[in-house]
């Protein structure tokens, strides 16, 4: 016989899983320092990409200077200023970064929560068969 | 107002019946308007400028990602800059790939705001997309928001000075300089980074001010939003020396304003399930379930009587139920 309180339990889970369950299951896979240790990791990736770019375009601003007075340079202190100010791009994105990831893995861990409830109430409707 | 519930709720139940087809007919649109303006704003490269193609490519699009349709669209930019100056599309290209990494990191979910906030921007009204998305996003929206604002600055500047840029690098020696002319030019807007700015508050505001636990929450930020709006951009424009029409600025505004409203009151106020087609099985068999919203419209003959048990002229009717009560439960 057909149980229509218990389809109707397993739609629900079903379209969970099919929507934000299929980004909620794979941070469930974490745990909550690794997760963000990973993804703020990952954003350094970025991060690093982002000021790379940012350097590129500083140069070629002023590129006819630069190449003039290349080897007038004080490398050191060039390489100091733009060790500095990526140190400082880095710490600020990082840190929004902690700060989104660690938003969205409490979301998932409450969604998680709700579906392991329904889990166990479906759970019991076998068990009262 | 009845009439309009009844209508907003026909809406929903039409919207959750056939999301996945709307949805595609929207993207379809999104697209096809976006790369007709590229088209006919930039249109340097006359190979891409072509209506076909367009039909063609945004009839790829609706089936595509939010995402992919973005990178398509840059692309297409990317295209008609670089049969107009060379210089000019790598730095457009960097430009956009540094925006990418900030949006793709942390709001991917918001990239049909960053196609639709240079379109605003083109109809006027581009406060629209901030005070919207401050309802549907989270604060992180200000970010698509910036790289709309950024993307449409920059697609303006290329358009107003078209001729110098194509004459730029015609030599060697003179393409090294250009770098610093077109950086200036396509970056240092000070209108452009009082978009930025106003967009990303107005977002944050109405973002926060929605969720308050207080009645009218939705009201009042829409409110905030339109005041914090006029108030930036009036101290931006003294602060920065930023040539903007005040007059323009509020009227658009408003119009944005009640554009909202309509929105909110259609779509977003709600939270409208969807028709949900899954698959699951059990031990003794295999579902495939469709599940439709059941859509109750409301009927638009309520009547509402009042009656109070301490009215004289109502008194006798309080005895009546009274007694029927009693005899009943006798």
């Amino acid at each position: 016989m057909l149980n229509e309180d218990r389809i109707e339990l397993m739609t629900k889970m079903a379209a969970y899983e099919n929507r934000q369950g299929k980004k909620d299951m794979p941070i469930n896979s974490y745990f909550r320092g690794d997760y963000i240790s990973f993804q703020v990791l990952k954003s350094a990736l970025y991060a690093t990409v982002g000021f790379a770019l940012a350097v590129a375009m500083y140069i070629l601003y002023d590129i006819e200077g630069f190449l003039t007075d290349f080897y007038k340079m004080d490398i050191p202190e060039f390489v100091k200023d733009m060790g500095v100010k990526y140190a400082i791009v880095l710490a600020v994105y990082l840190l929004i970064s902690y700060f989104v990831y660690a938003f969205r893995f409490t979301r998932a861990k409450k969604h998680i929560k709700k579906y392991v409830a329904q889990l166990k109430e479906l759970e019991e409707m076998y068990e009262w068969e | 107002m009845t009439n309009l519930l009844v209508i907003k709720e026909q809406l929903i139940g039409f919207f959750s019946r056939f999301e996945a087809y709307i949805k595609a007919v929207i993207k379809f649109l999104i697209s096809m308007v976006a790369l007709l303006l590229i088209n006919s704003d930039l249109g340097y490269m006359s190979k891409i400028d072509n209506g076909a193609l367009v039909l063609i490519v945004s009839l790829l699009c609706s089936f595509l990602p939010m995402n992919l349709i973005v990178i398509i669209l840059g692309g297409f930019i990317l295209l008609h800059l670089y049969a107009l100056s060379l210089e000019c599309a790598l730095v457009v290209g960097i430009v956009f790939v540094i925006l990418f990494v900030v949006y793709l990191r942390f709001a991917p979910t918001d990239s049909a705001s960053v196609i639709l906030m240079p379109i605003c921007y083109m109809l006027k009204i581009p406060y629209v997309v901030p005070l919207t998305l401050g309802y549907v996003g989270n604060p992180m929206s200000c970010v698509a928001t910036a790289c709309g604002t950024v993307i449409y600055y920059m697609l303006e500047y290329v358009k107003a000075n078209a001729e110098q840029i194509s004459s730029l690098g015609s030599d060697a020696e003179s393409a090294l300089g250009s770098f610093k002319y077109l950086i200036d030019g396509l970056l240092g807007d000070d209108e452009m980074l009082l978009m930025v700015i106003t967009s990303a508050v107005v977002v944050i505001a109405v973002y926060m001010i929605k969720s308050l636990p207080i009645d009218y929450s939705w009201k009042i930020a829409l409110g905030m939003g339109v005041v914090v709006n006029v108030l930036i951009i009036l101290i931006g424009c003294s602060a920065l020396e930023v040539d903007m029409s005040i007059g323009g600025v509020f009227v658009s505004t408003m119009i944005s304003a009640i554009i909202v409203l309509i929105i909110q009151f259609f779509i977003f106020n709600v939270d409208y399930s969807r028709t949900e087609n899954v698959q699951f099985e059990d031990d003794e068999y295999y579902y495939y379930v469709k599940a439709i919203p059941k859509v109750s419209v409301e009927a638009p003959d309520v009547n509402v009587k009042r009656f109070s048990l301490y009215d004289e002229d109502d008194e006798e009717v309080y005895e009546n139920m009274h007694e029927e009560f009693y005899a009943q439960e006798q």
